[in-house]
């Protein structure tokens, strides 16, 4: 009996065995695939090129991701002239880094066109070298996309000297603007506040006399852990700054800067705290990740006064829409009030570029993948495929297309997907900034666009600039992730804590953050520098 | 028995496992090669058998990591909790149906009971900051219009704790109530009425027939559950937790996701999925050995 | 106390607890329910609770009308019991002999067994496996790999087990083969469990969509979770529209909709389980050894 137990056993370990050196022998040859950038179409045979498009699953009835106006466009226009026929292969939008990083190390399948907006993910690929180098190709092939991106725009898909990205063209860079309900204002005889100081005193009086008649639940500032309701108020905190200081401190992650170890973070948190201990701003806002209890509080008309993208409180149906459906009369004011030390209201602004296009090594199809971007930056394609069909979707006023409106239900399912498609650009390219901002407005229903160009003109003002090193900082790739939920931590118990408890919440949290990977980038930053220094 | 005849008597049963065998031969063994991931410097373009071996390397960065203990004491805290908490719960309510005598309530609210664990987590996430938020939230309405101060349950630490564990009881109890019932089905109904012949009473009978029965379905949950306290599920203690509660509700998972998907380092993601994985077999297998030892029932 | 007194005043508490119990798990339904027929401005500004505010069906009317919604259920009613089916097949398969104490080479069975309830390759080396298996885009793809779950097979393992080992040996004795004690004496012992594992399997199936983020790309292969997931997770990624420059092109999807392809992915499994419940009888078991 233990003999034959035996014996089976051997003979099924021997078979697991066997099993898996043949997995393991699949698998090493899939991933012995040459690179290069030859060109099977040249040599007329028709060719198949596989592009990457995000599938955000709002396909309307009649069009599938991969099937719909505008891939129909681009095989009749860029793939048959030039005997390719175009694939579009879809990634979950929401999914998008872990089935891309799938698909690249199972080494096949891999499009030959892929993207995306996460920096540390360019960054990872290029240094693992799976990418291919694309300044030969954009001097040979692509003309038109190099003048219509920029030296300044392409320098962001350099990774150490190397042109590993195409990274696309951002149509304006603004981000934030702050938003406070008018009519509150007006019914205390109080005036816009300019200053912080002032909005404090805007708050308290706001708390203090309830205008909104909310019995007892307004919320003076409505406050999330998402980027657009904190970062203007914690930015305007922070100290004029040597370029020294600029270079060294600031931590990126993501694609964003950080202000953790700038002078002005920890009176930011200070003052963010007393708002919070007073009463004045949301008590839950360590819970609003999605910002959808900031979308009902100012919908209901409990809030005052809030930050958020310029633009977001206006769509259709939107925040605004509803307030003034739920509280007629109220009203909405653009506003900037966050001043900073030196007199400005200075906010963060986007990086000018938007996602990284890139070509894998592994691709056959790299002079056909420029093409494509190159085809798309010539004539009015890209013009197309953001806009469609004139008289159908929209009617040019004063240059800028504006969509029409009682469009017919198969002219708007033409550019559901536009943004995911056109993708050498992030927003529409009109040829100037100034264009760009107006068409932008546009887009929104007529009796709010005068306050969106408002509002997009207060997120132009007083950027601060995204500090660019001179080379990729490994400890930023390594532990941005982690390091971005530590910043939000500390931001969320040291508001919450107790006044008396701050400054210890405080060094625990950032005693806790630098031993988490923020001395890391502190020191990689400080050597970078001295490097960019010292040549 | 010789061999001969032994085959000769149970040759079916061996051509019965024989497909299920090779199933797992080849969709759960054949991957397996992937686990030496952790020992290798993973690159992505490299593949797995190109990239180069690193030995323990990986195993020191994420032993030496603090977030890494944190987690683990809070994987290992909450499912303490749950198994406390969560574990018993389906097994009151499946004898508290059992013993339900109204039919048409006890098949509707059976119905009813297991709804929601077919609720995703995101959803619960929503409808439990709208429940339990401090500000607007619909207990703490209740609570602040009776002029009492509202209860941080959210937000704060051990009270936070709480509202996880019911939300867990309230999500999984009624599920974790059909494979009880299904054991239960199984208990001699004549036992009962012999006991009640004896006089024994409700208690008395569901103490000394329901529970007895149920007994080898406890045991073998039980030991499984033992073996997965190391292992923690994403969603829950990611909806449910938040930055203010980071310090109880970061766990294992949430912490591989970080690193591992987020970061693109599926070398320190797969260090900590081995260890994890050699630490809930060797309980698995303890929890087993004692329970041979004890009650004589085992899952294996 | 009396014996009859205490016997009511059990079944009073028991009464409201299972009440109280059955009130709390349906309060949520009813909320998703109130969502899906309320309009957007009370949703948007959190004035919805569980009664509807501003009823519409116009969530409903689109869920409907969308015709990929429709077909993608019909797939995921197909694939749910392809799956089920099959599972249950491998399943008791590999259940009925394991539970067999005498069976020799068992314990190492077991052991194979328990080692895939922890540990796993991971998921590149499994998409290499199914892509090298041709099984990418379709819908084996979402069968094969997920055929025995270990978990479930120890449960069937455990309830075959308390099946008193004298009706098979006698079975046996009659000269009944293995494969007949299997199907004429065991399985119609243990419809119960087998009802359990089904639903454990069907559910499994039918609300799981990690693997068709990975595996499927043809619209067509969509499961009904799939979809209500990008729904779902299209609010989350939201903040990142702004970001990506999509402007007001790029459609929200409203809460409302969202609340009705929940229930419209939902119900038709919920209905499972009152179906299943005739093969929870009592007894079952005592009447076939009688018999």
């Amino acid at each position: 009996m233990l003999g034959n137990t035996k014996r089976n056993g051997m003979a099924m370990v021997s078979v697991i065995l066997a099993v898996l050196l043949l997995f393991t022998a699949c698998s090493s040859n899939s991933n012995s695939n040459e690179s290069g950038g030859s060109s099977g179409s040249e040599s007329g045979q028709r060719v198949t090129l596989k592009i990457e498009v995000f599938d955000r699953g709002n396909s309307p009835a009649g069009s599938t991701i991969t099937d719909n106006y505008l891939t129909r466009y681009v095989q009749e226009n860029f793939g048959d002239p030039n005997n390719i026929d175009v694939e579009f292969v879809p990634v979950p939008r929401s999914e998008e880094v872990e089935k891309l990083n799938v698909l690249m190390a199972s080494g096949s399948d891999v499009p030959d066109i892929v993207f995306t907006y996460d920096t540390n993910t360019f960054n990872r690929y290029a240094s693992q070298g799976g990418l291919t180098d694309l300044a030969p190709l954009l001097e040979e092939h692509a003309p038109n996309l190099t003048a219509f991106l920029g030296e300044d725009i392409l320098q962001y898909g350099l990774y150490e000297g190397t042109q590993y990205a195409v990274p696309a063209k951002r149509s304006q860079v603004g981000k934030y603007a702050s938003f406070i309900r008018q009519d509150w204002l007006d019914k205390l005889g109080l005036d816009v506040p300019k200053t912080t100081e002032e909005l404090y005193e805007v708050l308290k009086a706001f708390k203090e006399k309830d205008p909104g008649e909310t019995g007892g639940q307004v919320i003076p500032l409505a406050m999330t852990v998402a980027n657009a309701q904190y970062e203007p108020l914690i930015w305007s905190f922070i100290e004029p700054l040597t370029e020294e200081q600029s270079y060294t401190l600031t931590q990126t992650l993501g694609s964003n800067d950080y202000p953790t170890l700038l002078p002005g973070f920890k009176e930011a948190l200070q003052f963010m705290n007393k708002l919070y201990n007073e009463g004045l701003m949301s008590r839950d806002f360590a819970l609003d990740t999605d910002k959808k209890k900031l979308g009902e509080d100012v919908s209901s008309g409990k809030v005052g006064f809030f930050s958020e993208d310029d633009v977001n409180p206006f769509y259709e149906n939107g925040m605004y829409a509803t307030l003034q459906k739920n509280v007629p009369g109220a009203t909405l004011a653009a506003v900037d009030v966050y001043l900073n030390p030196e007199g400005k209201y200075a906010k963060p602004m986007y990086n000018p570029n938007g996602m990284y296009i890139m070509v894998p090594k592994s691709s056959n199809r790299a002079v056909e993948a420029i093409k494509y971007l190159e085809w798309m930056a010539t004539d009015d394609h890209l013009f197309h495929m953001q806009n469609g069909v004139e008289g159908e979707n929209y009617t040019m006023v004063d240059d800028v297309p504006v969509a029409m409106e009682n469009q017919t239900e198969e002219a708007l399912n033409r550019l559901y997907n536009s943004g995911d498609m056109a993708i050498i650009s992030n927003g529409k390219q009109l040829g100037s900034e100034e264009l760009n901002l107006r068409a932008r407005a546009m887009q929104f229903p007529k009796e709010y666009q005068d306050i969106v160009a408002i509002a997009q003109e207060l997120a132009n003002t007083d950027l601060i600039e995204p500090v660019v090193l001179s080379r990729p900082i490994d400890a930023q790739t390594k532990y941005g992730t982690t390091l971005q939920e530590k910043f939000k931590e500390m931001l969320v118990k040291t508001t919450m804590a107790k006044p008396d408890q701050f400054d210890n919440v405080y060094e625990t949290m950032m005693k806790d953050y630098m031993a988490s990977g923020g001395q890391a980038i502190l020191d990689e930053r400080t050597a970078v520098y001295q490097e960019m220094q010292s040549k | 028995m010789s061999s001969k005849v032994y085959f000769r008597r149970y040759w079916q049963l061996y051509a019965l496992v024989m497909l299920p065998l090779a199933f797992f031969i080849i969709f759960k063994y054949g991957p397996m090669y992937g686990i030496q991931i952790a020992f290798k410097d993973f690159n992505f373009f490299q593949g797995i058998q190109g990239s180069e071996w690193i030995g323990f390397e990986a195993f020191r960065e994420v032993f030496g990591m603090r977030d890494f203990y944190l987690t683990l004491r809070n994987t290992l805290m909450l499912n303490f909790l749950d198994l406390v908490v969560s574990f018993p719960a389906p097994i009151i309510l499946a004898i508290l149906l059992y013993e339900m005598r109204t039919v048409w309530f006890k098949k509707l609210s059976q119905t009813i009971l297991y709804i929601p664990h077919f609720i995703s987590w995101v959803i619960i996430g929503g409808i439990a900051a709208q429940v339990f938020g401090t500000q607007s939230g619909m207990i703490n309405n209740v609570i602040t219009s009776l002029g009492y101060e509202a209860i941080p349950f959210l937000t704060e630490k051990n009270i936070w704790l709480v509202t996880y564990l019911l939300i867990g009881v309230w999500q999984s109890a009624g599920w974790g109530t059909i494979i009880y019932l299904a054991a239960l089905t199984g208990i001699n109904r004549e036992l009962f009425e012999a006991a009640s012949i004896d006089g024994a009473g409700r208690m008395k009978r569901i103490w000394h027939i329901t529970l007895p029965g149920l007994k080898p379905t406890i045991v073998m949950l039980l030991i499984i559950n033992l073996g997965h306290l190391i292992t923690i599920g994403f969603d829950r203690p990611y909806v449910i937790g938040n930055l203010a509660v980071r310090e109880y509700s970061d766990v294992l998972s949430t912490f591989v996701y970080r690193i591992g998907l987020q970061s693109g380092q599926y070398t320190l993601a797969t260090v900590v999925g081995l260890f994890q994985a050699v630490v809930g077999l060797v309980m698995v297998l303890s929890a087993n050995y004692i329970s041979k030892k004890l009650t004589d029932e085992g899952i294996m | 106390m009396s014996e009859q007194t205490a016997n009511r005043v059990f079944n009073t508490v028991n009464f409201i607890v299972l009440t109280i119990a059955t009130l709390l798990c349906l309060a949520p339904f009813i909320h998703i329910l109130a969502v899906s027929l309320s309009s957007p401005g009370p949703i948007l500004s959190g004035k919805v609770n569980l009664i509807p505010v501003e009823i519409n069906f116009e969530s409903y009317k689109q869920v409907f009308t969308d015709s990929s919604m429709i077909r993608s259920l019909g797939f995921t009613v197909m694939l749910t019991t392809l799956f089920t089916v099959l599972c249950m097949i491998m399943t008791i398969a590999a259940g009925y002999p394991l539970s067999k104490r005498k069976l020799r080479g068992r314990k190492l069975l077991m052991t194979v067994v328990v080692i895939t309830m922890f540990f796993s390759g991971g998921i590149i080396p499994e998409y290499i496996l199914v892509r090298s298996l041709n099984l990418l885009d379709t819908i084996w793809a979402l069968v094969l790999p997920g055929l025995i779950n270990p978990f479930y097979l120890i449960i069937l393992i455990t309830f075959f087990n308390n099946i008193p080992e004298s009706l098979e040996e006698s079975a046996e004795i009659d000269g009944s083969s293995h494969f007949r004690t299997l199907i004429g004496i065991i399985l119609p012992l243990s419809l119960p469990v087998i009802a359990t594992l089904s639903l454990f399997y069907a559910v499994g199936r039918w609300n799981g969509f990690q693997d068709t983020l990975m595996y499927i790309n043809s619209p067509e292969l969509y499961p009904l979770q799939l979809k209500l997931y990008q729904l779902i997770q299209n609010n989350m990624i939201t903040d990142l529209l702004a970001a990506e420059g999509a402007g007001a092109v790029a459609k929200l999807v409203p809460e409302g909709l969202k609340a009705a392809s929940v229930m419209f992915a939902t119900v038709p499994i919920l209905l499972v389980y009152p179906w299943l419940q005739r093969y929870f009888v009592n007894g079952v078991m005592i009447g076939a050894i009688k018999g």
